[in-house]
């Protein structure tokens, strides 16, 4: 045979490093648009690859999760290191912090005690020249024996250099090496290398201490805090009305225009209606709500302002037995309860998890918002609607006091790092922020459609009727509401935003204050918002924490909710409502 | 035949070692750590597994229960806490280490909380959380679970290591602080648990 060989086989470069590196950055700059997201098997840890050519040479690109060790504490971090020990990738490169080497360094020992290629890329040296800190790549380089590669990923500078090296190295077969075991000693050891290789200056406080003077400040970060989350939310309503009444002209053009060859058979008809009504009423939450909701968490997120809330949470937080990380999965709890459940992981112990999901699911979500703002919000004002919301935040935090007395056994403590901020990336925002949207389409809609599939059977054969009646002791007796709200209890135990949808079917008007009183209102939406979280969000909790834990929750907000609604009703005439 | 106490412990410490770090635990393993033949391991963890403290089927794998995994917890807390105090005291490292691996088995509970007070007591040890803005203070031990003692280890508030305070808050908030020159957040029950040495 005559020329090179051509290695066959593409190249498997995994992303390591801490959190807040710029990793996803790196990623996004390698692979562009051919990435894709699953799971790690048995996981719910998201899992991003891409493709990549260069240099001839087709690269397979696998972003490992942000972890500070290898150590196995956290899932993310037994999913690192599993990959690197079992799949053996031919090259990992390690996405270090420059303007914080030290600290980075420690995860790449580990890498460098493991079997594999490792490229580390130097990475933000412009905020660390900011910092006044200047680092001698080839010193640390010739120090840990593997290739440094300065990059700034925002800007794209040092990537390609980055992609020359792994595949230099990709072929090779690196000695492993072995440090200190001790953490003391094993920082020590770091603490010289940075030493040999780290020129400092001394320069004036950063844009980040400035700003933290102000946004973590005793009184005005709280102000701020406020003010920031208000202003997402306003903007999240606004941008949601103005585009749900769009999607209600495209609904009704689906729902009037069935295409004569299946209007004319009934059972045809059946699962058009469905199908139609099932997706329609998905994506009119999806749409309006969930995409601005999960753009403006994106920007909390990459902003580098979202540990900042849990610094200011925290205090609140270990009230009820959590900390301040926990504000997280809770606010994520306003756009889907489902990635909420899932976003408890982020708490260190079994009972923090479990408690922050159980308080995180009473949490209106986009499609409980839907009924907040299509019925009190509508017919008894903007103020009314703030007002729940309001109500709803100080009910989970008086029961959170509560019930921690019960769940948690052993409290574990906020330790996290805080990044300087960062001007957010648009493209990998509304990337991900779309990515989100994918799966919760992925996860709902499934749900959803055979959710209504089962309703509308249940109507076929007139049994929500039936069932109705048999709820109306509570109903009528214990909520004062019309009995066939019953029925809408039921849809909403599927399908939360359905039940608006509902409700006015079978009142037989959209003009709710014409059959409703402003009280019966407002029991309908508060019972509506604690009562159950929906089919999905149950599934979730079974699989995060067994069934007999999911189970607690369901029956327990279940007589949560008719409790609340009971007392409402009771109460709320006293201060002039009726 | 009876198991000594000091036997029984330094396995399940072992164990317990490995489990942390996320490593397997196998009988050759153990062989290799202990240097003791894999049949007298085997042997052993039978033992365990009749008292309680491991489940194991052989040749498959061998896990802590949670009464073994108390156990083990407290061995190597103990084993800290004792190479902690005498190297404050002024014993080299090593020669700590070696110590304690021998008193870690005679530590008893009450001694164990005696040793934490004298060491809050030395010098002028005082918790985290007392500092101002801008104080800095070296770190002298950490009180408290292995667990939690690790993961602040990781993030670099090794004992020796100096951090300076860079901001606390009020309503029980945390306070951040400078450590090898990353800006990190600690809750006030963490801070509380790090006892340093103010230099600044």
């Amino acid at each position: 045979m005559n020329g090179p060989v051509i290695k066959m086989n593409p190249l498997v470069v995994a992303l390591a490093g801490n959190p807040n590196v710029g990793k996803s950055v790196v990623f996004n700059q390698l692979t562009g648009e051919s990435q894709h997201v699953g799971n790690w098997p048995g996981k719910t840890v998201e899992k991003f690859e891409g493709k990549l050519n260069f240099l001839g040479r087709e690269i397979k690109i696998i972003d490992l999760p942000g972890t500070y060790s290898l150590s196995a504490f956290s899932q993310e971090e037994e999913i690192a290191r599993d990959f690197i020990k079992k799949e053996k990738p031919d090259v990992v490169i390690d996405i270090v912090d420059a303007a914080s080497l030290e600290q980075n360094l420690f995860l790449t020992l580990q890498l460098l005690e493991l079997d594999v290629n490792v490229v580390i890329a130097l990475n933000m040296i412009d905020v660390a020249k900011e910092k006044g800190r200047e680092i001698d790549a080839k010193m640390l380089s010739r120090l840990l024996g593997v290739p440094v590669v300065p990059t700034i990923a925002t800007q794209g500078k040092g990537i390609e250099n980055l992609m020359i090296q792994t595949i230099n190295v990709a072929d090779q077969k690196r000695v492993k090496k072995r440090f200190p075991k001790n953490a003391t000693k094993r920082y020590e050891y770091i603490h010289r290398i940075v030493e040999r290789c780290q020129k400092e200056t001394a320069v004036g406080p950063t844009l980040t201490e400035r700003l933290d003077g102000i946004l973590l400040h005793k009184y005005s970060g709280y102000l701020f805090l406020v003010m920031i989350l208000l202003l997402m939310f306003f903007l999240i309503f606004q941008l949601g009305d103005a585009t749900s009444g769009y999607i209600e002209q495209i609904v009704d053009y689906f729902r009037q225009n069935i295409p004569p060859e299946i209007s004319s058979n009934a059972l045809f008809l059946f699962f058009w209606r469905t199908i139609v009504e099932g997706v329609v009423a998905g994506l009119t939450v999806a749409i309006p709500y969930l995409i601005p909701f999960y753009i403006f968490l994106a920007i909390l997120e990459d902003s580098g302002y979202l540990p900042r809330i849990a610094f200011l949470t925290d205090g609140l937080m270990h009230k009820i037995g959590l900390h301040g990380k926990a504000f997280i999965p809770m606010f994520l709890g306003y756009g889907c309860s489902v990635p909420a459940c899932l976003g408890c992981r982020i708490m260190e112990s079994e009972d923090q998890q479990f408690l922050t999901a159980f308080l995180a699911t009473m949490i209106p979500c986009a499609a409980r918002s839907v009924i907040i703002l299509g019925v009190v919000g509508a017919f008894l004002g903007f103020q009314w609607a703030a007002g729940i919301y309001l109500f709803n935040i100080l009910v989970i935090f008086l029961l959170g006091f509560v019930l921690s007395k019960f769940i948690i056994t052993k409290p574990v403590g906020l330790i996290m790092n805080m990044p300087s901020y960062k001007i957010p990336n648009i493209p990998s925002i509304l990337r991900r922020a779309l990515l989100q949207v994918k799966q919760y389409i992925f996860i709902a809609f499934p749900i959803i459609i055979l959710s209504t599939f089962v309703i509308n059977t249940l109507d076929f054969f007139g049994l929500l009727r039936y069932i109705s009646g048999f709820l109306s002791p509570i109903t009528v007796g214990l909520l004062g509401l019309p009995s066939i709200i019953g029925i809408t209890l039921i849809v909403g135990f599927l399908r939360k935003e359905l039940a608006i949808v509902l409700l006015a079917a079978l009142l037989g008007t959209e003009n709710f204050s014409e059959v409703l009183t402003p009280l019966q209102m407002i029991v309908f939406t508060v019972v509506s918002i604690f009562y159950i979280p929906c089919a999905a969000t149950i599934a979730t909790l079974v699989k995060e924490f067994g069934w007999k834990k999911a189970a607690f929750v369901t029956v327990f907000e279940i007589i949560f909710a008719i409790a609340i609604g009971a007392i409402a009703l009771r109460v709320l005439p006293v201060f002039g409502l009726s | 035949m009876a198991l000594k106490n000091k036997e029984l412990e330094e396995y399940l410490e072992t164990m317990y070692r490995k489990k942390q770090k996320g490593e397997k635990i196998t009988t050759g393993e153990i062989a290799k750590e202990l240097s003791i033949s894999p049949a007298s391991v085997s042997e052993m963890f039978k033992k365990l597994e009749k008292r309680g403290y491991i489940k194991y089927t052989p040749y498959k794998k061998v896990e802590l229960t949670k009464e073994g995994e108390k156990i083990g917890a407290s061995i190597l807390r103990k084993h800290r806490l004792v190479e902690d105090f005498l190297e404050i005291f002024g014993v080299k490292r090593e020669k700590a280490h070696e110590e304690a691996c021998a008193l870690e088995h005679a530590v008893s509970n009450a001694a164990e909380k005696a040793f934490e007070r004298a060491i809050k007591n030395t010098k002028n040890a005082k918790p985290l959380s007392t500092l101002k803005e801008g104080q800095k203070g070296k770190i002298l031990y950490v009180v408290g679970g292995v667990m939690a003692n690790k993961r602040i280890e990781e993030l670099g508030l090794t004992r020796g290591t100096i951090v300076k305070v860079i901001r606390t808050s009020k309503y029980g908030c945390p306070i951040s602080l400078l450590v090898r020159d990353s800006e990190l957040a600690i809750g006030r029950g963490i801070a509380e648990k790090i006892y340093v040495e103010v230099i600044e």
